[in-house]
């Protein structure tokens, strides 16, 4: 749950969240302001890379994809 | 417009894809350009573009003096976390590899930073030729952090770098792969025994047990002996936020959260500067 967390401020708080898309090894989401998203703290919450092109930020954190999801859900 | 002629070729090109596919075996002849141009109602010429397209394809091979015929059917490599010694076996091929450099090297920006390293951080590097039964299919270049494996090439290179890794207790169970298409140079085409300019697919790994990276490959595959699938599957439901949020301020409409206003915002990591 702490790393779901992270990852959501990370991404600039629910608040800039359009939706996330949970992918084999990467959550995709959608952001309204790429701007607040911090890539620093993305990798700190321990993602393996970060993406960003436009308003869609892909953020790689392996298989642990499927728990994350579940916590974002609960999060959001 | 597209010319009339450009679909034409396409029509003699997918023809020749279906009888090279469905109706012939590998070696067989193909139709002579004669036969396909009546057929076709097409000039020679368009006839030659459509095999050219299939031979790049490496579905044709033309024999000087003799003709065109069937190639040997490509290896269809699965994108999956696997080496290319055990995908081979699993094809019942013997896998078997010239090392050109194994050593222990300073890892540049690049490698780092795939690696989750930091620069200057020591890797073993091996680049291998990778062949089935003999025949060159794959240039590989791989890294992997030192400290995960120490004395790796104490006793020369190793078989299996994904071998090495689970004796030392680190089973890679997870990976990204990135696909993309390139032509070979002169140096890879003569380890592959192909010609410069050939089209080469190639895959640049990540892979991890958990959450430790453990190694970063670029191999080139010759396209003319592979071709690559992917299981597929619907991507799953994707996550929106809840309108309107908890803690939300009373009263606001709940639109207030979708039209990028944000201000309910309770979160001080979203705090947009005024503007």
């Amino acid at each position: 749950m702490n790393q779901a967390a992270n990852i959501l401020a990370a991404l600039g708080g629910v608040a800039n969240i359009i939706d996330i898309e949970p992918c084999t090894t990467r959550l995709r989401s959608e952001v309204r302001d790429p701007g607040l998203v911090d890539v620093a703290a993305l990798r700190a919450a321990g993602a393996h890379g970060v993406m960003i092109s436009g308003r869609v930020v892909q953020v790689v954190v392996g298989l642990s994809v499927d728990t994350l999801a579940t916590d974002l859900e609960e999060l959001m | 417009m597209v010319r009339h002629s450009v679909l034409k070729y396409v029509r003699v090109r997918d023809y020749l894809r279906s009888l090279v596919t469905h109706e012939l075996a590998v070696g067989d002849a193909i139709p002579s350009e004669r036969l396909l141009c009546e057929r076709f109602g097409v000039s020679r010429m368009t006839v030659r573009q459509a095999v050219d397209a299939l031979v790049v394809d490496g579905l044709l091979e033309r024999e000087q003096g003799r003709g065109t015929f069937v190639a040997p059917t490509k290896v269809d490599l699965e994108v999956r976390l696997a080496s290319f010694g055990e995908d081979m076996r699993r094809r019942g091929m013997e896998p078997s590899s010239r090392v050109l450099v194994a050593e222990e090297i300073a890892a540049s920006s690049d490698i780092a930073d795939a690696l989750e390293l930091l620069p200057g951080e020591l890797v073993f590097y091996l680049h291998r030729v990778r062949y089935a039964d003999g025949v060159p299919m794959a240039i590989e270049q791989t890294w992997l952090p030192s400290r995960l494996a120490p004395g790796l090439f104490d006793s020369g290179a190793p078989d299996s770098i994904y071998g090495e890794l689970r004796r030392r207790g680190l089973d890679p169970d997870w990976g990204e792969d990135t696909v993309s298409a390139t032509e070979v140079d002169a140096q890879d085409a003569e380890l592959l025994g192909i010609r410069t300019g050939r089209a080469l697919l190639c895959l640049t790994r990540r892979t991890f047990a958990g959450d430790i990276a453990c190694s970063y490959s670029r191999s080139s595959y010759r396209a003319d002996r592979y071709e690559l699938w992917v299981p597929l599957r619907a991507p799953a439901r994707a996550l929106t936020p809840r309108a309107p949020r908890d803690g939300q301020v009373e009263g606001t409409p709940a639109s207030g959260n979708l039209n990028g206003h944000r201000h309910t915002e309770t979160s001080p990591t979203a705090t947009r500067t005024a503007q």
